[in-house]
């Protein structure tokens, strides 16, 4: 099939999870498709500034064509515009809209050659719907768009202009059962067809990576972990207020955070904070943590969790955020919670259960065997993109 | 205790509601929280009002009227009844008091955003308790009308 792949930004060195996952189906799937990566020159997602030249290019056997940003983001216009239309939701479509474009990144000259060029392509797959070229670029092709939405239950979901959007795309993959309902749920109809796909991972290493290289850093034998960007929107302020209260009522062991920190770390013996590090001290932390923390309350995949059972450690997550409850019970490889109390209960039972714990975490590694390794993911999404061409080719011309 | 997520988890969160009641209990909450089944279905009921409190899925915002009149309001709107004349006056709003005014307009905007929340959280909370009177009222009707029935 000769697919494109829609996506705000693409390179290797970019880290988002929409990005992210766009360029691991694109080096997985040009293998067996004729793959091009329709995306923009920008590689900062808060300005979208232009940094890759414009062109077609080959990157990791891949077929990338950019597309230069006509227009940065106003950041100030763009903060004051998410007031107006988060305050008042569905009430005037046009500022929605608005808000789309302002969000960016605004390419033209991609949604150009979406209009122009997107009916030699046997499918286009758009991911995150929240962005422009997306927002903008499905329509332009729905009876051969797939979509990835990458929702999340923030704000920008409820917008009034996307049940009709949600509706338009010839069919969807999703990351999880959650996303799923989210965005059905908001389409207000049942969608066309679609598949949960999730994200491939890579089993690890037979050998488990060694101690030293936290010993180095400072990190004592016993710790939990957070990783990510150490920021007030993962969750993280919450998560140092109730972990202080866990070191407060009794609680005895070091929470290591390992993630650029956007936020204050208070000064606590227990409170360890290693910035960013390298992807064997990642390796090594995610093999020796005695669990993983992940407080965010907005996600439509957690793949550090999946990691982390990769490394058959189990996980304590915010129950507020659905998808992350969904995961941690499906897989039956963690606990949650939804207050202090029930977080430092959690985390004292992970701590005084040993073998309740490995337990944990050994059926969050089964999980992920049985449903993120490559060979199930590449799998799911070959039979979504068969069943809407095969629909395609039926639909009357 | 097995090694299930949702074995382990019910037990967790029945040992927290159980402190959790104690000590509503000790600070004088009504007499009815004594009953440890009792708090068990209220701490249910409103698990479950919480989780619908999304702004959709509320019918007392319909019933409120006019969104001007009762929804909180953080977006600023630069807006002039002085029509052409009133551009420099926006222009000074947007351009030096705005820029010097952010972060107080930030801080505040965060807590009307909590307080948005709670007001959501507590009409779901009113609805889901207006649901269940409705339900018991069509109930007692019912058996009432039963009753009468038997009657010789």
């Amino acid at each position: 099939m000769k697919l494109a792949f829609v996506v705000q930004r693409y390179g290797a060195d970019i880290a988002g999870g929409s990005e992210m996952h766009c360029r691991q189906l694109a080096e997985r799937l040009s293998s067996r498709h004729d793959v091009t990566v329709l995306t923009t020159c920008a590689r900062d997602y808060v300005t979208w500034e232009n940094a890759y030249p414009p062109g077609t290019s080959v990157e990791n056997g891949v077929r990338v064509q950019r597309f230069p940003v006509a227009r940065t983001r106003n950041l100030k216009a763009f903060a004051d515009l998410s007031d107006e239309v988060f305050d008042d939701v569905g009430s005037n479509p046009e500022r929605e809209v608005e808000w789309f474009r302002a969000n960016g990144p605004h390419t033209p000259a991609l949604l150009e050659h979406v209009r122009v060029h997107g009916g030699e392509y046997d499918l286009l797959l758009f991911w995150a719907f929240r962005y422009a070229p997306t927002f903008f670029g499905v329509p332009l092709v729905s009876d051969r768009a797939v979509l990835l939405p990458t929702a999340e239950e923030d704000p920008a979901v409820d917008l009034g202009v996307l049940p009709e959007f949600f509706a338009k795309p010839a069919g969807y993959l999703f990351l999880t059962p959650e996303e799923e309902t989210l965005v059905s749920t908001r389409a207000g109809r049942a969608l066309g067809p679609s598949q949960i796909i999730g994200i491939g991972l890579e089993p690890e290493r037979a050998t488990r990576p060694a101690r030293d290289v936290l010993e180095r850093l400072g990190v004592p034998a016993e710790f939990v972990l957070y990783l990510g960007r150490v920021d007030r929107n993962k969750g993280c302020a919450t998560l140092l207020e109730y972990f202080q209260e866990y070191i407060d009522g009794g609680g005895d062991t070091t929470l290591v955070l390992a993630g650029p920190a956007t936020l204050m770390i208070p000064d606590h013996p227990r409170i360890r904070a290693l910035g960013y590090v390298a992807d064997d001290v990642r390796r090594a932390l995610l093999s020796h943590a005695r669990a993983l923390i992940v407080p965010s309350p907005y996600e439509s995949l957690s793949i550090v969790l999946l990691e982390a059972w990769n490394h058959a450690t189990p996980a304590l997550v915010n129950a507020y955020c659905k998808v992350l409850q969904g995961q941690v019970r499906r897989a039956s490889g963690g606990l949650y919670y939804r207050s202090s109390r029930e977080f430092q209960e959690a985390l004292s039972w992970l701590l005084d259960n040993n073998a309740g714990r490995r337990e944990l975490g050994e059926q969050g590694l089964a999980y992920v065997d049985r449903e993120y390794r490559w060979p199930t993911v590449l799998e799911r999404v070959e039979r979504l993109l068969e069943e809407v061409s095969r629909r395609r080719s039926k639909a009357p011309a | 205790m097995s090694a299930s997520t949702d074995a382990v988890m019910a037990e967790l969160q029945g040992r927290v509601r159980e402190r959790v009641r104690a000590e509503l209990v000790r600070h004088g909450a009504s007499a009815a929280l004594e009953d440890p089944a009792l708090f068990a279905d209220i701490d249910t009921m409103l698990r479950a009002a919480i989780e619908r409190s999304q702004p959709a899925a509320l019918l007392l915002p319909e019933l409120l009227g006019d969104p001007s009149t009762w929804r909180l309001d953080t977006a600023i709107k630069y807006q002039t009844h002085r029509g052409a004349a009133g551009a420099p006056i926006i222009f000074v709003k947007q351009r030096v008091l705005m820029p010097l005014l952010r972060w107080f307009y930030e801080f505040n905007r965060d807590n009307f955003e909590r307080q948005r929340r709670i007001n959501q959280v507590l009409f779901a909370c009113v609805q889901e308790l207006a649901i269940e009177v409705a339900k018991q009222r069509r109930e007692l009707q019912a058996l009432s009308a039963q009753s009468v029935q038997r009657r010789p």
